[in-house]
Protein backbone atom coordinates (compact mmCIF):
# COMPACT_ATOMS: atom_id res chain seq x y z
CA UNK A 1 0.00 0.00 0.00
CA UNK A 2 1.16 3.35 -0.95
CA UNK A 3 0.83 5.88 1.57
CA UNK A 4 3.39 8.56 1.58
CA UNK A 5 6.06 9.34 -1.75
CA UNK A 6 7.67 10.87 0.82
CA UNK A 7 9.73 7.53 2.15
CA UNK A 8 11.54 8.42 5.95
CA UNK A 9 15.64 7.73 5.88
CA UNK A 10 18.83 9.12 5.83
CA UNK A 11 20.34 8.56 2.90
CA UNK A 12 23.21 10.60 0.73
CA UNK A 13 19.97 11.65 -1.34
CA UNK A 14 17.84 12.78 1.70
CA UNK A 15 20.57 15.16 3.15
CA UNK A 16 21.02 16.90 0.11
CA UNK A 17 19.02 20.29 -0.02
CA UNK A 18 15.80 20.11 -2.07
CA UNK A 19 17.02 22.92 -4.09
CA UNK A 20 20.00 21.25 -5.38
CA UNK A 21 17.99 17.66 -6.07
CA UNK A 22 15.68 19.94 -8.01
CA UNK A 23 18.31 21.28 -10.14
CA UNK A 24 20.10 18.00 -10.85
CA UNK A 25 16.49 16.79 -12.40
CA UNK A 26 16.40 19.84 -14.38
CA UNK A 27 20.26 19.95 -15.57
CA UNK A 28 20.34 15.63 -16.03
CA UNK A 29 17.49 16.31 -18.12
CA UNK A 30 18.34 18.78 -20.64
CA UNK A 31 21.88 17.02 -20.90
CA UNK A 32 19.95 14.08 -21.90
CA UNK A 33 17.59 15.82 -24.15
CA UNK A 34 20.90 17.34 -26.25
CA UNK A 35 22.90 14.17 -26.49
CA UNK A 36 21.81 11.67 -29.21
CA UNK A 37 24.35 8.80 -27.97
CA UNK A 38 22.90 5.33 -27.04
CA UNK A 39 25.93 4.88 -24.43
CA UNK A 40 25.37 8.12 -22.78
CA UNK A 41 21.36 7.56 -22.31
CA UNK A 42 21.85 3.78 -21.32
CA UNK A 43 24.88 4.36 -18.43
CA UNK A 44 22.39 7.86 -17.45
CA UNK A 45 19.20 5.40 -16.91
CA UNK A 46 21.52 2.43 -15.38
CA UNK A 47 22.64 4.56 -12.56
CA UNK A 48 19.48 6.52 -12.16
CA UNK A 49 17.82 3.33 -11.73
CA UNK A 50 20.37 1.95 -9.08
CA UNK A 51 19.89 5.48 -7.46
CA UNK A 52 15.64 4.52 -6.96
CA UNK A 53 16.62 1.07 -6.27
CA UNK A 54 18.68 1.63 -3.65
CA UNK A 55 16.79 3.89 -1.67
CA UNK A 56 15.00 2.08 1.52
CA UNK A 57 12.01 0.88 -0.55
CA UNK A 58 10.85 -2.13 -0.68
CA UNK A 59 11.57 -3.67 -4.48
CA UNK A 60 7.65 -4.34 -5.24
CA UNK A 61 6.47 -0.89 -3.80
CA UNK A 62 9.52 0.86 -5.87
CA UNK A 63 8.16 -1.00 -8.99
CA UNK A 64 4.27 -0.18 -8.21
CA UNK A 65 5.01 3.77 -7.58
CA UNK A 66 6.46 3.44 -11.14
CA UNK A 67 3.68 1.17 -13.00
CA UNK A 68 2.12 3.54 -14.90
CA UNK A 69 4.38 5.66 -15.62
CA UNK A 70 6.51 2.83 -16.93
CA UNK A 71 3.60 1.32 -18.63
CA UNK A 72 3.53 5.02 -20.71
CA UNK A 73 7.12 4.77 -21.45
CA UNK A 74 6.55 1.61 -22.35
CA UNK A 75 3.75 2.28 -25.08
CA UNK A 76 5.70 5.34 -26.28
CA UNK A 77 8.43 2.92 -27.24
CA UNK A 78 6.18 0.89 -28.83
CA UNK A 79 5.10 3.76 -31.25
CA UNK A 80 8.31 4.91 -31.44
CA UNK A 81 10.06 1.59 -33.13
CA UNK A 82 7.21 1.98 -35.51
CA UNK A 83 7.37 5.71 -36.38
CA UNK A 84 10.99 5.84 -35.93
CA UNK A 85 14.09 3.23 -36.01
CA UNK A 86 14.30 0.86 -33.39
CA UNK A 87 17.53 2.61 -32.40
CA UNK A 88 16.17 6.22 -31.74
CA UNK A 89 13.13 4.21 -30.03
CA UNK A 90 15.60 2.82 -27.19
CA UNK A 91 17.29 6.03 -27.23
CA UNK A 92 14.73 8.11 -26.18
CA UNK A 93 13.18 5.21 -23.96
CA UNK A 94 16.52 4.97 -22.17
CA UNK A 95 16.71 8.70 -21.93
CA UNK A 96 12.58 9.01 -20.53
CA UNK A 97 14.05 6.19 -18.30
CA UNK A 98 16.48 7.87 -16.76
CA UNK A 99 14.88 11.10 -16.31
CA UNK A 100 11.98 9.14 -14.46
CA UNK A 101 14.04 7.06 -11.80
CA UNK A 102 15.78 10.10 -10.73
CA UNK A 103 13.06 12.24 -10.73
CA UNK A 104 10.93 9.50 -8.49
CA UNK A 105 14.81 9.37 -6.06
CA UNK A 106 13.99 12.71 -5.48
CA UNK A 107 10.82 12.42 -4.62
CA UNK A 108 10.95 10.10 -2.43
CA UNK A 109 13.47 12.07 -0.42
CA UNK A 110 12.81 15.38 -0.57
CA UNK A 111 9.88 16.26 2.04
CA UNK A 112 6.94 17.90 0.93
CA UNK A 113 7.41 20.87 2.95
CA UNK A 114 10.63 21.37 1.37
CA UNK A 115 9.81 21.07 -2.08
CA UNK A 116 7.05 23.92 -1.40
CA UNK A 117 9.25 25.96 0.24
CA UNK A 118 11.52 25.64 -2.25
CA UNK A 119 9.45 26.24 -4.97
CA UNK A 120 7.78 28.64 -3.84
CA UNK A 121 11.50 30.61 -3.51
CA UNK A 122 13.01 29.69 -6.82
CA UNK A 123 9.39 31.51 -8.15
CA UNK A 124 9.67 34.76 -6.42
CA UNK A 125 11.19 36.34 -9.57
CA UNK A 126 8.30 35.41 -11.57
CA UNK A 127 6.03 36.80 -8.94
CA UNK A 128 7.63 39.97 -9.06
CA UNK A 129 7.00 40.45 -12.58
CA UNK A 130 3.21 39.37 -11.70
CA UNK A 131 3.13 36.22 -13.62
CA UNK A 132 2.71 33.50 -10.96
CA UNK A 133 1.60 33.46 -7.44
CA UNK A 134 4.57 31.51 -6.25
CA UNK A 135 2.88 30.35 -2.76
CA UNK A 136 0.03 29.03 -5.12
CA UNK A 137 2.40 27.10 -7.36
CA UNK A 138 4.61 25.63 -4.02
CA UNK A 139 0.39 24.74 -2.71
CA UNK A 140 -0.34 23.23 -5.91
CA UNK A 141 2.80 20.82 -6.18
CA UNK A 142 2.31 20.16 -2.61
CA UNK A 143 -1.12 18.72 -3.01
CA UNK A 144 0.00 16.71 -6.23
CA UNK A 145 2.39 14.81 -4.19
CA UNK A 146 0.53 14.65 -0.95
CA UNK A 147 -2.43 13.41 -2.23
CA UNK A 148 -1.27 11.09 -5.13
CA UNK A 149 -1.20 7.79 -2.95
CA UNK A 150 -4.83 8.91 -2.17
CA UNK A 151 -5.58 8.16 -6.26
CA UNK A 152 -3.90 4.87 -5.67
CA UNK A 153 -5.58 4.05 -3.03
CA UNK A 154 -9.12 4.81 -4.99
CA UNK A 155 -7.80 2.67 -7.50
CA UNK A 156 -6.92 -0.19 -5.09
CA UNK A 157 -10.28 0.23 -4.12
CA UNK A 158 -12.26 0.20 -7.36
CA UNK A 159 -9.78 -3.55 -8.16
CA UNK A 160 -11.09 -4.81 -4.55
CA UNK A 161 -14.80 -3.58 -5.17
CA UNK A 162 -14.57 -5.33 -8.56
CA UNK A 163 -13.26 -8.21 -7.27
CA UNK A 164 -15.76 -8.56 -4.33
CA UNK A 165 -18.52 -8.37 -7.27
CA UNK A 166 -17.00 -10.98 -9.46
CA UNK A 167 -16.43 -8.80 -12.34
CA UNK A 168 -13.40 -8.16 -14.11
CA UNK A 169 -11.52 -5.48 -13.43
CA UNK A 170 -10.70 -3.32 -16.57
CA UNK A 171 -8.48 -0.46 -15.94
CA UNK A 172 -10.25 1.28 -18.65
CA UNK A 173 -13.40 1.17 -17.27
CA UNK A 174 -12.45 2.16 -13.95
CA UNK A 175 -10.94 5.12 -15.29
CA UNK A 176 -14.40 6.98 -15.38
CA UNK A 177 -15.25 6.21 -11.33
CA UNK A 178 -11.52 7.37 -10.71
CA UNK A 179 -11.69 10.81 -12.12
CA UNK A 180 -15.03 11.11 -10.21
CA UNK A 181 -13.79 10.13 -6.96
CA UNK A 182 -10.69 12.11 -7.67
CA UNK A 183 -12.81 15.50 -8.40
CA UNK A 184 -14.81 14.99 -5.23
CA UNK A 185 -11.62 14.77 -3.40
CA UNK A 186 -10.42 18.05 -4.71
CA UNK A 187 -13.92 19.62 -3.96
CA UNK A 188 -13.31 18.66 -0.02
CA UNK A 189 -9.41 19.09 -0.16
CA UNK A 190 -10.51 22.79 -1.74
CA UNK A 191 -13.04 23.23 1.05
CA UNK A 192 -10.26 22.63 3.35
CA UNK A 193 -8.27 24.93 2.10
CA UNK A 194 -10.47 27.89 2.09
CA UNK A 195 -11.87 27.09 5.35
CA UNK A 196 -8.10 27.04 6.85
CA UNK A 197 -7.55 30.22 5.13
CA UNK A 198 -4.70 28.87 3.37
CA UNK A 199 -4.29 30.93 0.60
CA UNK A 200 -4.23 34.82 -0.51
CA UNK A 201 -2.50 35.94 2.14
CA UNK B 1 -20.67 34.79 19.10
CA UNK B 2 -23.23 36.40 17.09
CA UNK B 3 -24.30 34.62 13.78
CA UNK B 4 -27.28 35.71 12.03
CA UNK B 5 -29.20 33.95 8.92
CA UNK B 6 -31.67 36.69 7.18
CA UNK B 7 -34.02 35.18 4.62
CA UNK B 8 -30.81 32.74 3.10
CA UNK B 9 -31.89 29.91 1.29
CA UNK B 10 -29.32 27.72 -0.73
CA UNK B 11 -30.45 26.48 -3.83
CA UNK B 12 -28.13 24.25 -5.71
CA UNK B 13 -28.86 24.19 -9.32
CA UNK B 14 -32.57 23.53 -9.05
CA UNK B 15 -32.28 21.55 -6.11
CA UNK B 16 -33.41 23.34 -3.01
CA UNK B 17 -30.64 22.46 0.20
CA UNK B 18 -32.15 24.77 2.22
CA UNK B 19 -35.68 26.89 1.90
CA UNK B 20 -35.79 30.77 3.17
CA UNK B 21 -35.04 30.98 6.99
CA UNK B 22 -33.98 33.61 9.56
CA UNK B 23 -31.94 32.31 12.91
CA UNK B 24 -29.95 33.98 14.96
CA UNK B 25 -27.21 32.05 17.05
CA UNK B 26 -25.02 32.88 20.36
CA UNK B 27 -24.96 29.91 22.45
CA UNK B 28 -21.96 27.90 23.70
CA UNK B 29 -22.99 24.78 22.48
CA UNK B 30 -25.36 23.61 19.42
CA UNK B 31 -26.16 20.63 17.81
CA UNK B 32 -27.53 20.36 14.96
CA UNK B 33 -29.04 16.97 13.65
CA UNK B 34 -31.81 15.52 11.23
CA UNK B 35 -31.77 12.80 8.78
CA UNK B 36 -29.26 12.17 5.32
CA UNK B 37 -29.90 14.66 2.79
CA UNK B 38 -31.71 17.32 5.09
CA UNK B 39 -29.47 19.79 5.04
CA UNK B 40 -27.25 19.80 7.87
CA UNK B 41 -24.09 20.53 6.11
CA UNK B 42 -25.17 22.97 3.96
CA UNK B 43 -25.81 24.91 6.94
CA UNK B 44 -22.55 24.44 8.51
CA UNK B 45 -20.75 25.69 5.38
CA UNK B 46 -22.56 28.53 5.05
CA UNK B 47 -21.65 29.78 8.05
CA UNK B 48 -18.29 29.28 7.25
CA UNK B 49 -18.84 31.08 3.67
CA UNK B 50 -17.62 27.87 1.76
CA UNK B 51 -21.71 27.92 0.90
CA UNK B 52 -23.14 30.87 -0.30
CA UNK B 53 -26.44 31.83 0.67
CA UNK B 54 -28.77 32.01 -3.01
CA UNK B 55 -30.65 34.49 -1.52
CA UNK B 56 -30.63 36.77 1.61
CA UNK B 57 -27.72 36.72 3.82
CA UNK B 58 -25.26 35.56 6.86
CA UNK B 59 -23.13 37.31 9.29
CA UNK B 60 -20.64 36.15 12.09
CA UNK B 61 -19.96 38.98 14.51
CA UNK B 62 -20.69 41.14 12.19
CA UNK B 63 -18.91 40.01 9.33
CA UNK B 64 -20.59 39.51 6.12
CA UNK B 65 -19.56 35.87 4.66
CA UNK B 66 -19.71 36.95 1.32
CA UNK B 67 -18.05 40.45 1.35
CA UNK B 68 -15.88 40.01 4.25
CA UNK B 69 -14.81 36.28 2.94
CA UNK B 70 -11.44 35.83 4.94
CA UNK B 71 -11.87 37.74 7.98
CA UNK B 72 -14.78 35.19 8.49
CA UNK B 73 -12.42 32.50 8.16
CA UNK B 74 -10.48 33.58 10.90
CA UNK B 75 -13.09 33.57 13.16
CA UNK B 76 -14.90 30.77 12.17
CA UNK B 77 -13.00 27.03 11.70
CA UNK B 78 -14.61 24.25 10.24
CA UNK B 79 -14.02 20.51 11.01
CA UNK B 80 -14.84 18.21 8.44
CA UNK B 81 -16.44 14.80 8.05
CA UNK B 82 -13.10 13.44 6.40
CA UNK B 83 -10.08 15.09 8.32
CA UNK B 84 -7.66 13.40 6.81
CA UNK B 85 -8.62 15.30 3.70
CA UNK B 86 -8.52 18.44 6.01
CA UNK B 87 -4.38 17.73 6.87
CA UNK B 88 -2.77 19.09 3.70
CA UNK B 89 0.85 18.16 5.05
CA UNK B 90 1.95 14.59 5.31
CA UNK B 91 2.84 15.13 9.27
CA UNK B 92 0.81 16.27 11.63
CA UNK B 93 3.48 19.01 13.87
CA UNK B 94 3.93 20.15 9.77
CA UNK B 95 0.73 20.62 8.66
CA UNK B 96 -0.15 22.38 12.06
CA UNK B 97 3.35 24.51 11.24
CA UNK B 98 1.86 25.14 7.80
CA UNK B 99 -1.76 26.73 8.17
CA UNK B 100 0.43 29.11 10.72
CA UNK B 101 2.65 30.22 8.38
CA UNK B 102 -0.25 30.93 5.63
CA UNK B 103 -1.55 32.90 8.73
CA UNK B 104 1.94 34.79 8.91
CA UNK B 105 3.45 33.29 11.60
CA UNK B 106 7.32 33.43 11.29
CA UNK B 107 8.53 29.44 11.64
CA UNK B 108 9.37 29.94 15.04
CA UNK B 109 6.50 31.42 16.55
CA UNK B 110 4.10 29.04 14.10
CA UNK B 111 6.56 25.98 15.43
CA UNK B 112 5.67 26.84 19.47
CA UNK B 113 2.10 27.42 18.64
CA UNK B 114 2.37 23.94 16.96
CA UNK B 115 3.14 22.25 20.24
CA UNK B 116 1.11 24.21 22.35
CA UNK B 117 -2.04 23.57 20.47
CA UNK B 118 -0.53 19.79 20.48
CA UNK B 119 -0.38 20.11 24.30
CA UNK B 120 -3.79 21.34 24.62
CA UNK B 121 -4.88 18.12 23.43
CA UNK B 122 -3.01 15.97 25.19
CA UNK B 123 -1.64 14.27 21.89
CA UNK B 124 1.85 16.13 21.68
CA UNK B 125 2.86 12.29 20.44
CA UNK B 126 0.97 12.85 17.19
CA UNK B 127 3.05 15.42 16.76
CA UNK B 128 6.08 13.21 14.24
CA UNK B 129 3.06 11.06 12.94
CA UNK B 130 2.12 10.49 9.39
CA UNK B 131 -1.39 11.55 8.65
CA UNK B 132 -1.71 8.49 6.88
CA UNK B 133 -1.16 6.01 9.99
CA UNK B 134 -3.67 7.59 12.16
CA UNK B 135 -6.56 6.01 13.50
CA UNK B 136 -9.96 7.49 12.87
CA UNK B 137 -9.90 9.10 16.76
CA UNK B 138 -6.23 10.04 16.43
CA UNK B 139 -7.25 12.24 12.82
CA UNK B 140 -10.16 13.90 14.27
CA UNK B 141 -7.67 15.33 17.13
CA UNK B 142 -5.25 16.26 15.11
CA UNK B 143 -7.42 18.05 13.07
CA UNK B 144 -9.18 19.95 15.84
CA UNK B 145 -5.67 20.81 17.17
CA UNK B 146 -4.67 22.17 13.46
CA UNK B 147 -8.08 24.08 12.77
CA UNK B 148 -7.90 25.88 16.39
CA UNK B 149 -4.20 26.50 16.38
CA UNK B 150 -4.97 29.67 14.64
CA UNK B 151 -7.34 30.94 17.57
CA UNK B 152 -10.67 30.82 15.48
CA UNK B 153 -13.64 31.53 17.77
CA UNK B 154 -16.09 29.57 16.60
CA UNK B 155 -15.34 25.61 15.47
CA UNK B 156 -17.97 23.99 13.30
CA UNK B 157 -17.98 19.96 13.78
CA UNK B 158 -19.44 18.19 10.89
CA UNK B 159 -19.85 14.50 12.34
CA UNK B 160 -17.22 14.40 13.95
CA UNK B 161 -17.69 10.99 16.18
CA UNK B 162 -18.92 9.44 12.98
CA UNK B 163 -16.86 5.95 12.56
CA UNK B 164 -15.14 5.91 15.92
CA UNK B 165 -14.51 3.17 18.69
CA UNK B 166 -15.80 3.95 21.78
CA UNK B 167 -12.43 4.77 23.25
CA UNK B 168 -11.81 7.70 20.80
CA UNK B 169 -15.29 8.35 20.53
CA UNK B 170 -14.73 9.35 24.51
CA UNK B 171 -11.77 11.01 23.65
CA UNK B 172 -13.51 13.59 20.60
CA UNK B 173 -16.50 14.26 23.14
CA UNK B 174 -14.31 14.91 26.20
CA UNK B 175 -11.91 17.47 23.78
CA UNK B 176 -15.42 19.29 22.23
CA UNK B 177 -16.70 19.43 25.93
CA UNK B 178 -13.51 21.13 27.36
CA UNK B 179 -13.12 23.65 24.71
CA UNK B 180 -13.30 27.14 25.63
CA UNK B 181 -14.57 28.25 21.78
CA UNK B 182 -18.10 28.33 21.14
CA UNK B 183 -18.94 25.20 19.40
CA UNK B 184 -21.60 24.28 16.48
CA UNK B 185 -21.78 20.25 15.80
CA UNK B 186 -23.18 18.03 13.39
CA UNK B 187 -24.23 14.79 14.89
CA UNK B 188 -25.82 11.79 14.12
CA UNK B 189 -24.62 10.77 17.58
CA UNK B 190 -27.84 11.63 20.01
CA UNK B 191 -25.97 11.73 23.32
CA UNK B 192 -22.90 13.44 22.11
CA UNK B 193 -25.57 16.97 22.28
CA UNK B 194 -27.84 16.03 24.90
CA UNK B 195 -26.25 18.26 27.20
CA UNK B 196 -26.18 21.31 25.00
CA UNK B 197 -27.52 24.70 25.20
CA UNK B 198 -29.41 24.67 21.95
CA UNK B 199 -30.13 21.81 19.50
CA UNK B 200 -31.71 22.45 15.69
CA UNK B 201 -33.63 19.86 13.69
CA UNK B 202 -33.20 19.74 10.11
CA UNK B 203 -35.71 18.59 8.09
CA UNK B 204 -35.86 18.26 3.97
CA UNK B 205 -34.34 21.73 3.96
CA UNK B 206 -35.92 23.21 6.78
CA UNK B 207 -35.26 23.92 10.50
CA UNK B 208 -38.54 22.03 11.75
CA UNK B 209 -37.10 22.18 15.59
CA UNK B 210 -35.57 24.67 17.44
CA UNK B 211 -35.18 24.08 21.79
CA UNK B 212 -33.81 22.41 23.81
CA UNK B 213 -31.81 19.15 23.19
CA UNK B 214 -34.44 16.55 24.98
CA UNK B 215 -37.17 17.67 23.50
CA UNK B 216 -35.26 17.60 19.60
CA UNK B 217 -34.66 14.44 19.92
CA UNK B 218 -37.83 13.44 20.16
CA UNK B 219 -38.75 15.82 17.37
CA UNK B 220 -36.11 13.65 15.70
CA UNK B 221 -36.81 10.34 16.53
CA UNK B 222 -41.06 11.46 15.56
CA UNK B 223 -39.74 12.27 12.36
CA UNK B 224 -37.64 9.48 11.68
CA UNK B 225 -40.23 7.12 12.84
CA UNK B 226 -38.18 5.49 15.61
N1 LIG C 1 -22.62 20.65 -4.05
C1 LIG C 1 -23.88 20.18 -4.17
N2 LIG C 1 -24.47 20.10 -5.38
C2 LIG C 1 -25.74 19.66 -5.50
N3 LIG C 1 -26.49 19.21 -4.48
C3 LIG C 1 -25.95 19.26 -3.26
C4 LIG C 1 -24.62 19.73 -3.03
N4 LIG C 1 -24.36 19.65 -1.70
C5 LIG C 1 -25.47 19.14 -1.13
N5 LIG C 1 -26.43 18.91 -2.06
C6 LIG C 1 -27.77 18.40 -1.80
O1 LIG C 1 -28.38 19.20 -0.81
C7 LIG C 1 -29.09 18.41 0.13
C8 LIG C 1 -28.55 18.63 1.53
O2 LIG C 1 -27.23 18.12 1.61
P1 LIG C 1 -26.36 18.17 2.93
O3 LIG C 1 -25.01 17.65 2.58
O4 LIG C 1 -26.45 19.50 3.51
O5 LIG C 1 -27.12 17.11 3.85
P2 LIG C 1 -26.74 16.58 5.30
O6 LIG C 1 -27.91 16.87 6.18
O7 LIG C 1 -25.42 17.06 5.71
O8 LIG C 1 -26.70 15.00 5.07
P3 LIG C 1 -25.76 13.86 5.73
O9 LIG C 1 -26.36 13.53 7.06
O10 LIG C 1 -25.92 12.73 4.78
O11 LIG C 1 -24.39 14.39 5.79
C9 LIG C 1 -28.94 16.95 -0.32
O12 LIG C 1 -30.10 16.59 -1.04
C10 LIG C 1 -27.73 17.00 -1.24
O13 LIG C 1 -27.88 16.03 -2.27
MG1 LIG D 1 -23.54 16.13 6.04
Amino acid sequence: MLTSLYVEGDTFLHRQRPGAKLALILVVGLALYVTESLTVQAVAAVIAAAIYFSLPIPFREAIYRLKPVLFTIAVLGLINIWLLSPHEALVSTLRLLAVVFLAAAVTATTRIADFMETITWALQPAEKLGIVRAADVGLALGLVLRFLPDIFAHYEGLKHAHAARGIAFRPLRALGPLIILTLKDADAIADAIDARGIRGR
Amino acid sequence: MDIRFSDCSVKFKTHVALHPFSLVLSERRIGIIGLNGSGKTTFAKLIDGLVKPTSGTVTVNGLDTVKDAKAVLSVAGFIFQNPAQQLIMPQVMEDIVFGLKAHGLGPAEAEARARAALARFGIEALGPRRVHELSGGELQLAAIASVSATGPDILIFDEPVNQLDLKNRRRVVEAIHALPEHAIVISHDLPLIEDFDRVLVFHEGRIVFDGLPAAAIKHYREIAGC
